[in-house]
């Protein structure tokens, strides 16, 4: 049992929050202060959504760099709905999601149907959604959106912001979905050996295509989060979400290869990747060393990855 | 140069792959190295090329005993092989794959006119036809496999190991490649060539090794003095007992799955045959005779062009993987158990339960673990799975035990039909035993079998009748009376007819 505890990853990132949160509570006396919390759940909340959409494609062997653009083409289109033709704020969102899904839908086609590796797919379709917002803005954001949608963005219950409700709830349906339901399984067993689950009779291209599109309605939702924080749809929202979407799910133990992932790890990973950032805005440190550490992060978790393939025999 | 081993033993876990045995390689000669698949004989090759290093027994070179750390060692000592699988690089051309190992510099650069006259001199030596400009993979089969020698060649190797070198090049290019082998004889290099073909290795080869079971059963014979019965009775073992199963009599109604005139996309053409309820039916043929294909074919992996497969008496449409195993109830258990197999990594209960997910799922499209373990754990049990825990990963599993979940996720699904790929490579006979009985368990269940095997005993052990395959066609059936002797001269017959 023991020796499965230490198989696992999240207690070792539950004692590496605990040390991180007492270091920060005891040295920075702005850390614990409600606002601060509140800040930091903002930001955990977007983060949660850009980690679980690029866990979603790791989970099938995929890789899906096409997060950042699909997001900031669903956060425009679903503004400019609500800001230029005056859509309700429901049907706004709605469409936004179905963007999202859509974009990833195509992304999983264009995958499976030319059997070009997903890397260079949504590389290729990360410009044309890139190139699609830039197209409709100008690079200029949509800065008028409606009272209740920017008041839902920041309202919040003591240092509980109501936006962490959306992506709460998109953990618990995740990890219900991969653990306990067939596709949920299914798009494991793809991801843990393509061949192998496809002699199952499991069908493999249409899972590929489902994980891209759930991908991408995830994306969607972190950037209609972002929009309801930010008050505007900014044509730059998911340009820096990369590194994070990445850095998140490995952080959190996902098999590089496909067929392992975690949701509660995971998500124990967007909450140090969170803290980690905090702290070195509430220390003063300079900017530059977050990109430095989430890099560094990054491949320590992949070396540890390979330690562990290798010492279960099979690297 | 004389390399000989003695007294090698190596193990894997769960499987013995060499039990004590020798072989001794003289110059300009060429010795035989036979065996049927999972006697031993690539372990063998791989210790004589410093790939494993053997458990125990002595590797002399000239007489003195030497030691590989790595393949580079044996290079190094003069060892030349080519393996089963190809070790060219694609793209680039035939002289580089023959110099890579040395490339010739020129102030600090790759000296190409080098490149090729250093490839050129030895091509030169065996086949003076293939352009060394030529990249490699607009190469054929046969000619890499020159490229191949030639690269061993060029490293100064007085000893050159053939690992099935003909197994996948035609009649014609086999007789050239014989031309090459026995030009590198006289030139005083020792030859170990590993085949399965007997007729083939008994006309080119001056000595032979039979391997068994990880044993020598004969001992580097000079092949003027063995006949081919004799060779054939020491590679499959007359005396070792042709185990019984209980069987059910197939039923003659309609097939469960019948082939009319079938045409595949990968060259099959007139395929006919009628597989029965509770029948075992045997496809046997030689590596590259089409046989996993056909399988593939009948699964929905690979297309089917012409002709009508059957389920039932139904005609079947073309169709997908997913359709083959959801809605025809057709399994297939595949000759790469690691590949294409099983999910190594998720645990026995996920790869036992992957084909039944979908039927399980409760109302609400849940997976329950105790749904799960309900189907399962009386698989596991009956096929006898040695796992201390259902939720250990696969990977972890002996390869026997390994093959045992990939053949009970069938019975979790319950098939109509299986296709049953070589079950038995690579693992022990303890295990071999454990699978049959599980073949013939699920074929008393009433499931229609194909079995597709290279190892006569096992044939003749499971197998009702025995369809023989040659280049992508049947070319005959045989009846099995467990008679090991009669069934094995009459697939050889059939297989030697032209």
């Amino acid at each position: 049992m023991n020796t499965r505890l230490l198989e696992k990853e999240w207690p070792a990132l539950a004692v590496a929050i605990a040390l991180g949160f007492g270091f920060l509570a005891a040295t920075s006396p702005a850390f614990l202060t409600e606002f601060n919390i509140y800040v930091l759940l903002r930001s955990f909340c977007i983060s949660l959504l850009v980690a679980f959409s690029q866990m979603t494609t790791l989970a099938v062997g995929q890789l899906n760099v096409s997060i950042g653009a699909l997001g900031g083409l669903v956060a425009i289109v679903a503004g400019g709905l609500m800001e230029k033709l005056g859509v309700p704020i429901g049907v706004a969102l709605a469409a936004g999601l179905a963007l999202g899904a859509l974009c990833g839908f195509v992304n999983g086609v264009l995958v499976t149907r030319t059997g070009i590796d997903g890397f260079i797919v949504t590389l290729a379709t990360a410009s044309v959604f890139d190139g699609i917002n830039l197209g409709i803005t100008k690079s200029i954001p949509f800065y008028k959106m409606p009272a209740a949608l920017v008041a839902f963005g920041t309202a919040r219950f003591h240092a509980l912001p109501y936006l962490l409700i959306p992506p709460v709830l998109a953990a618990i349906a995740l990890a219900i979905f991969l653990a306990r339901t067939s596709l949920g399984r299914y798009l494991l067993a793809v991801g843990g050996n393509p061949q192998a689950a496809e002699l199952s009779g499991v069908p493999r291209a249409r899972i590929i295509v489902l994980a891209h599109s759930l991908s991408g309605f995830l994306a969607a939702g972190a950037a209609l989060l972002a929009l309801a924080q930010l008050g505007s749809a900014q044509p730059t929202i998911g340009s820096d979400w990369l590194i994070l979407s990445f850095a998140a799910p490995i952080i959190g133990g996902a098999a590089l290869g496909g067929g392992y992932v975690s949701v509660l790890a995971t998500a124990l990973a967007v909450v140090l990747l969170t803290l980690i950032q905090n702290g070195l805005v509430l220390e003063q440190v300079d900017p530059f060393w977050v990109e430095f550490l989430l890099g560094g992060l990054i491949l320590a978790a992949v070396g540890f990855d390979r330690l562990r393939a290798a010492r279960a025999g099979g690297g | 140069m004389r390399l000989a081993v003695e007294n090698v033993g190596k193990s894997f876990p769960g499987v013995v792959a060499l039990d004590g045995a020798s072989l001794r390689l003289e110059p300009g000669e060429i010795h035989a190295l036979v065996g049927e698949n999972g006697a031993g004989k690539s372990t063998l090759i791989k210790i004589l090329t410093g790939i494993y290093r053997p458990d125990r027994g002595r590797l002399t070179i000239d007489d003195k005993e030497a030691r590989f750390a790595s393949a580079r060692d044996a290079i190094a000592s003069g060892i030349g092989a080519v393996h089963q699988e190809r070790n060219l690089v694609p793209r680039f051309t035939v002289g580089e794959n023959i110099a890579l190992e040395q490339l010739p510099m020129r102030f600090g650069f790759v000296d190409f006119d080098a490149v090729h006259k250093r490839a050129r001199k030895f091509l030169d030596a065996i086949d003076s036809s293939i352009d060394t400009r030529t990249e490699v993979r607009r190469l054929s089969v046969a000619q890499m496999q020159i490229v191949e020698i030639a690269k061993a060649l060029s490293l100064d190797s007085g000893v050159l190991l053939l690992d099935e070198p003909t197994a996948s090049i035609t009649g014609h290019e086999a007789d050239a490649l014989f031309l090459i082998l026995r030009r590198l004889k006289a030139q005083g290099k020792a030859i170990a060539f590993v085949g399965h073909r007997l007729e083939e290795v008994l006309s080119i080869c001056d000595r032979i090794t039979v391997l068994r079971d990880g044993k020598v059963m004969l001992s580097g014979e000079p092949v003027a003095k063995v006949d081919r019965a004799r060779v054939v009775r020491e590679m499959v073992g007359r005396e070792e007992r042709i185990a019984e199963f209980e069987r059910a009599i197939p039923q003659s109604d309609t097939p469960a799955m019948e082939a009319r005139e079938l045409a595949t996309a990968r060259g099959h053409v007139g395929i006919d045959f009628k597989l029965m309820k509770g029948e075992i039916l045997g496809l046997y043929g030689l590596v590259g005779a089409g046989r996993t294909e056909l399988a593939r074919a009948l699964v929905g992996d690979e297309r089917i062009v012409g002709g009508q497969l059957l389920m039932d008496g139904t005609p079947v449409a073309s169709r997908n993987v997913a359709d083959a195993v959801h809605r025809q109830k057709i399994g297939y258990v595949s000759e790469d158990r690691k590949g294409e197999g099983l999910i190594l990594a998720h645990s026995v209960r996920a790869n036992l339960a992957i084909t039944i997910w979908r039927r399980i799922a409760d109302r609400l499209g849940l997976l329950r673990r105790s749904s799960e373990l309900r189907v399962v754990a009386p698989i596991a049990a009956r096929l006898d799975v040695r796992t201390g825990s259902l939720e250990r990963e696969v990977i972890k599993l002996s390869g026997g035990n390994q093959q045992k979940v990939s053949i009970g996720k069938w019975l979790a699904a319950e098939v109509k039909v299986l296709l049953v790929d070589e079950p038995t490579v690579g693992v022990d006979v303890n295990a071999k035993a454990a699978i049959h009985e599980a073949i013939a368990g699920v074929a008393r269940e009433g499931v229609a079998v194909l079995l597709i095997s290279s190892d006569l005993p096992e044939m003749v052990a499971l197998a009702d009748r025995v369809l023989v395959m040659r280049d992508f066609a049947l070319i005959g059936e045989v009846e099995n009376d467990r008679n090991l002797e009669r069934v094995s001269r009459l697939i050889m017959e059939l297989i030697q007819s032209r």
